[in-house]
């Protein structure tokens, strides 16, 4: 019966799948742990630091800004946004590059120019013809030294006018099951107190302090000038590779259930099909059966 | 009336509790906090961090970073941190060695400014564990 072997056949596939399914799963699930620990341990230090600028900027008036005068606080004419994507570097993890590239349309392309961190991201921006600048790569363990290009670049970028506003556009890694693709502004440094509550508000497991007021005058050693030349690009690089780990817990999060279900599917499917091929082999028998008894009857 | 403290470290967050008093390395001298303390923002440099606690005395190294004192709460932002009494002095000996050669060997090859910074910080982090591991003795 030619139908029996070609459902054996499907069986033998979908089994393979399978088998190579569960072990991408387990790959992204190992990934996954790491990349989770990395970057809800990462979180108390991008919280503490978002406070300490936070502060910063709500006791100096706006001459005080002003006598820095460092571009990253001048509020100049968008012309350009400069955006930093951070993407994969592959596919097969659901819909989180789907859903990153969805945000991504609505933002007026005449606009914006994309620095790309991830394959994925270089692919989707050259291949839907926007303004690429530079695209990165990244290891799968990211260390701080890596990102040291990519912040070099926007901040040269934007110091030379090429762009006016660097954001990041990536994915937020919230639980196992849920990551969202996040727009934030980073540069220039205006209006700062969406960004810090973003951060601040990010829920994350360690215990934490909570938020004193204290409305007395704050003193600055050995100047606010100084220690906002020290924080500042500490800030901005720490908080670019802060979401660096955030998109990358969600990448491997998103593949593990990704993989999941596709072993899951795959389990469910050879069951169908196990039992298509039985009725099969059942129906051939009795048919089989049938023509004996009807050859030995006449 | 006491203060918390909470020291917090790219990695993680080290320390996360009440004391009495603290001393903070900062780049203008040390500075001693005590509840009440005037609003405070400052600039570590890497040295020891003392922290009283009912009588006794801890000292942990810290690397450069930042501190804020605000009501009762003092928040170190620092790049290292380690308790004194976890230092091992010979590792701390060894990880000096090893970070002042690679240093040495990354200048010869006029690495990345990135990856010198990064050596020079573990460098300055070991000679301060020392430091106050030696004074501790």
């Amino acid at each position: 019966m030619a139908n029996l072997r070609d459902i054996q056949r499907r069986i033998k596939s979908v089994k393979n799948t399978g088998k190579i399914t569960r072990a991408m799963q387990l790959v992204a699930a190992s990934k996954m742990k790491k990349a989770q620990d990395q970057a809800v341990a990462s979180r108390p230090y991008a919280q503490l630091m978002a406070e300490i600028v936070s502060g910063l900027f709500r006791h100096l008036s706006v001459e005080e800004l002003a006598a820095v005068q460092s571009p990253i606080f001048e509020k100049r004419e968008v012309k350009k946004r400069g955006i930093l994507l951070l993407s994969t570097d592959k596919g097969l993890c659901g819909s989180l590059n789907a859903n990153l590239f969805r945000a991504l349309a609505e933002i007026d392309r005449e606009k914006a120019a994309f620095v790309t961190v991830g394959r994925k991201a270089t692919q989707f921006v050259s291949r839907s013809r926007r303004n690429l600048l530079a695209d990165f790569s990244v290891s799968d363990h990211v260390l701080f030294s890596e990102l040291r290009p990519v912040v070099d670049f926007l901040l040269n970028a934007y110091y030379e006018g090429e762009i006016d506003t660097i954001e990041v556009l990536y994915t937020q890694f919230i639980n196992n099951l849920k990551q969202e693709a996040v727009l934030i502004n980073l540069v220039p440094m205006i209006g700062l107190d969406d960004l810090i509550q973003a951060i601040i508000g990010v829920q994350d497991y360690t215990e934490k302090a909570p938020i004193e007021n204290d409305e007395r005058e704050i003193r600055f050693e050995p100047s606010a000038k100084e220690i906002l030349d020290a924080i500042i690009p500490l800030f901005i690089s720490r908080e670019i590779y802060h979401k660096v780990l955030e998109a990358k817990a969600s990448e491997h999060s998103a593949r593990m259930v990704a993989m999941k279900t596709a072993t899951d599917n795959a389990g469910e499917l050879c069951d169908s099909l196990t039992l298509k091929f039985n009725k099969a082999r059942q129906a051939a028998i009795t048919q089989e059966i049938q023509e004996i008894s009807a050859a030995s009857a006449s | 009336m006491a203060l918390l403290l909470e020291i917090v470290t790219p990695e993680k967050k080290v320390y996360c509790e009440t004391v009495d008093s603290v001393v903070l390395p900062t780049s203008s001298g040390q500075i001693d906090v005590l509840p009440g303390h005037i609003p405070l923002m400052t600039l570590l440099e890497a040295g020891e961090l003392m922290v009283t606690r009912n009588g006794t005395t801890d000292a942990l190294a810290v690397d450069r970073g930042f501190a804020q004192v605000q009501g009762d709460k003092i928040s170190v932002l620092t790049e290292a941190a380690i308790n004194i009494q976890e230092i091992d002095a010979g590792a701390a000996e060894d990880a000096r060695r090893r970070a002042e050669e690679a240093l040495a060997q990354a200048e010869a090859r006029k690495e990345d400014p990135e990856i010198l910074e990064e050596l020079e910080t573990k460098a300055r982090f070991a000679i301060v564990q020392q430091l106050a591991k030696e004074r501790k003795r």
